[in-house]
């Protein structure tokens, strides 16, 4: 029983990191119909650059936080600008960043090679970390992310709910057109959002470059279960993909240890599917943007 | 969201999931050549004489090769999953062809390699290798790297009836190809050889695990390891283990792609086991033992399959792990000078490649032997004739020059004997601590690490 418990614990932990993955994709779908799969590169990305800082100026790994975070915000407002300037719709999405997943990963290949890279434990004293609460151990990278995740995600739905900016991004996911007339500026809401889901990507992957190795394949490993999250979720709905994250690592984390590893893939994706049959609007559609 | 909406675009998705996973991020077919790029193939037509004997040293420079370039082609998986390790076969293959057209080329000819990408893919290989042979009718080929990409390639390189060497596949049994020459000396049966070798070397120490557990990767070759051929089930770590009278406390199977390892630790600490027996690969063991770490739980003793050397080094709490190697950058493995200078230059290349680890190892000495098969076979039959440089090796075996003599016996589908040794991080490096005629100075295995 207690490894079943440990079980969940630590997937609900790492679930927060689904979800603080999943929370850009969710956010641009839904708001700005962009199904941004480059999301996933950026993520990398970031933990490649979190990677290369870290190592090169021996600094703590956290603290680069504060660089990348800006910077993948930059990169968030011009990738939008860029999608708006080539009317980039919601089918071309999926090309279009295909095409730049494509890139970047293929750029990260060249930049870093396709060998695995590691902050060494030297430099990173959080990846075997971990806090004891009630004789359970919760490992620091994932306890990290899983508070990052829970933060942005209330922020970002308070945001959405009680102000302008949110009111304008709701407008906006319900009606571009009506939500210009009204006098909103449509551009500049979906800049600042697809900034702050580049942001969100560089925060995911300060803590993927705390928790494990990374090469330039990794990427392809997290769509099945981060796209699970977003749907799950709902689209746009930030709390939703938090719940859902926590959902799917629960139990993915007790089938582990039930059925063993081999099962988790499986109760993933049995989740995902009873959701689409059965709650295809995703499981807190009430504050959903979409 | 609308749900037909939510199920088409979950379908292009998983489409193109699929799509990345198998191509990795790069175009069909990416040619690289010998000088590491990744534009079309370019020659490497360096001037050479005539050599028809086995040139195992490879420091005697015979002059300037000349005439047609010998074609070799192979593939590597430059993208996907494999492509870490890939890296490093890719580099040595460049150190190997550059030295060779350096000393006179091959059966005085200068030496070309085309090397496409084979995206970590089987079918692919298979494609390729098909392209390579029946398209670009290139002269000779190397295996791939990669178990399903070798046994894939070794196929079509039977049904055209080509010599193929090939470096680190792991499903011994499998092959059976009569002019197939594996450069990882693993015998026939690793299913037993490895795991007694790792069980002697933890016995070595003066103490005998009471209990053990078994956290196996469900990649082919790791079972084949841990639970013997599937036919037979003959073998196996765990049988070994059990036969030895340890207790088995824990057997753990999990999927290639794995993100949480949370759980698989706490079962490892609930089970403590006396001695953990990891059948991992890539960065398993180390994000076990990361995992391990952070609930406070450190193994005893610990031995990992074939997790990649780098990153495990950097990993807290590997101090004490054991692997399986065949080489091992240090004596009494470099007392040859030889070995020493081509070694340095394979550091070099893997450290010009970006590659972060650059000590030759398994992976290396098994890329550089492989190609050594090929240049024996060609300069002892004097021709390029397939089925004549494949009788050569046969009859002849290899001279190597990180392995020393090597022998193919057919009725051991062409394995020589098990030649792993066992290595173990210490001091933050990794040492061959067994057998003892191998270890490096002053290093012996520690068991119990705490």
């Amino acid at each position: 029983m207690d490894l079943v418990v440990q079980g969940i614990v630590t997937g609900v932990l790492i679930g927060g990191l689904y979800a603080l993955m999943a929370l850009g994709i969710s956010l641009s779908w839904g708001a700005l119909k962009i199904i941004n799969l480059a999301h996933f590169s950026f993520i990398l990305l970031s933990a490649y650059v979190v990677y290369q800082l870290t190592v090169t100026f021996e600094v703590d790994p956290l603290l680069m936080t504060i660089v990348v975070v800006p910077v993948f915000f930059v990169v968030g407002v011009l990738i939008q600008m860029f999608f708006h300037w080539a009317k980039v719709d919601e089918f071309k999405s999926l090309i279009v960043t295909f095409g730049i997943f494509i890139i970047l990963q293929s750029g990260m290949q060249t930049i870093w090679s396709a060998d695995f890279r590691r902050i060494g434990s030297e430099l990173n004293t959080y990846a075997s970390g971990s806090l004891t609460v009630g004789g359970i151990p919760l490992p620091i990278p994932v306890l990290l992310s899983f508070m990052a995740a829970s933060g942005i995600a209330v922020v970002m739905s308070l945001v959405l709910a009680r102000t302008y900016f949110g009111k304008a991004v709701r407008a906006v996911a319900q009606d571009p057109e009506m939500a210009r007339a009204y006098g909103v500026d449509t551009r500049r809401v979906a800049v600042l959002l697809s900034g702050l889901s580049g942001a969100f990507s560089a925060l995911a992957g300060v803590f993927i470059a705390l928790g494990q190795a990374i090469y330039p394949g990794l990427a392809v490993s997290w769509f099945g279960i981060v796209f699970s999250v977003v749907i799950l979720g709902g689209l746009g709905n930030t709390v939703g993909a938090l719940t859902a994250g926590v959902i799917v690592g629960a139990a993915a984390g007790a089938a582990t240890v039930i059925w063993g590893p081999l099962a988790a893939p499986l109760v993933t994706f049995v989740i995902l599917i009873a959701a689409l049959l059965f709650r295809p609007q995703g499981l807190l559609t009430s504050r959903s943007v979409a | 969201m609308k749900s037909h909406k939510g199920w088409r675009y979950l379908a292009i998705i998983t489409v193109m999931a699929l799509l990345v996973a198998a191509c990795g991020g790069d175009g069909e077919g990416s040619d690289t050549t010998a000088t590491g790029g990744t534009d079309a193939p370019t020659d490497t037509t360096e001037p050479m004489t005539d050599t028809t004997e086995p040139m195992t040293d490879t420091t005697e420079a015979t002059g300037e090769p000349s005439g047609e370039p010998i074609r070799i082609g192979g593939t590597l998986s430059l993208t996907g999953f494999l492509a870490p390790t890939a890296a490093i076969h890719e580099a040595v293959g460049e150190v190997f062809v550059e030295r060779i057209n350096e000393q006179g080329g091959l059966l005085g000819r200068p030496v070309e390699w085309q090397v496409l990408d084979d995206e970590s893919v089987p079918d692919q290989a298979a494609a390729l290798y098909e392209r390579l042979i029946t398209e670009d009718e290139v002269d000779l080929v190397l295996g791939p790297y990669g178990t399903g990409n070798i046994t894939a390639a070794m196929a079509v390189a039977e049904r055209y009836g080509y010599v193929f060497p090939h470096h680190t596949a792991s499903l011994t049994y499998a092959y059976t190809y009569a002019c197939h020459f594996s450069s990882w000396s693993t015998g026939l049966h690793p299913n037993i050889t490895n795991p007694n070798l790792v069980y002697d070397a933890i016995e070595s120490s003066g103490s005998t695990p009471e209990t053990i557990g078994f956290v196996i990767n469900e990649f082919p070759g790791t079972q084949f390891i841990a639970y013997g051929q599937p036919e037979t089930d003959e073998g196996g770590a765990v049988a070994e283990a059990e036969n030895r009278g340890y207790d088995v406390v824990l057997e753990v199977a999990f999927p290639t792609a794995i993100t949480d390892w949370a759980p698989i630790a706490s079962q490892v600490a609930d089970a403590d086991p006396d001695f953990l027996y990891i059948g991992g690969l890539g960065v398993d063991a180390s994000n076990l033992i990361t995992a391990m770490n952070a609930i406070g739980y450190s193994p005893r003793g610990m031995f990992t399959q074939w997790d990649a050397p780098g990153p495990l080094l950097g990993t807290e709490g590997s101090n004490g792990v054991m692997s399986v190697t065949i080489f091992e950058q240090h004596p009494p493995f470099i007392d040859d000078p030889e070995v020493v200078e081509v070694a340095a230059e394979i550091n070099q290349a893997l450290a010009d490649a970006g590659i972060p680890f650059t000590d030759v190892e398994t992976q290396a000495a098994a890329s550089w032997t492989a190609w050594e098969y090929l240049q024996q076979a060609a300069e002892g039959a004097g021709s390029l004739d397939q089925q004549a440089m494949c009788d050569y090796l046969l009859e002849n075996g290899a001279q190597t020059l990180f392995h020393g003599d090597i022998e193919f016996f057919p009725d051991q589908q062409n394995y020589y004997v098990d030649l792993s040794k066992i290595k173990q991080v210490q001091d933050g490096g990794w040492y061959v601590v067994y057998p003892e005629e191998f270890a490096a100075p002053d290093r012996s295995v520690i068991y119990p690490i705490n």
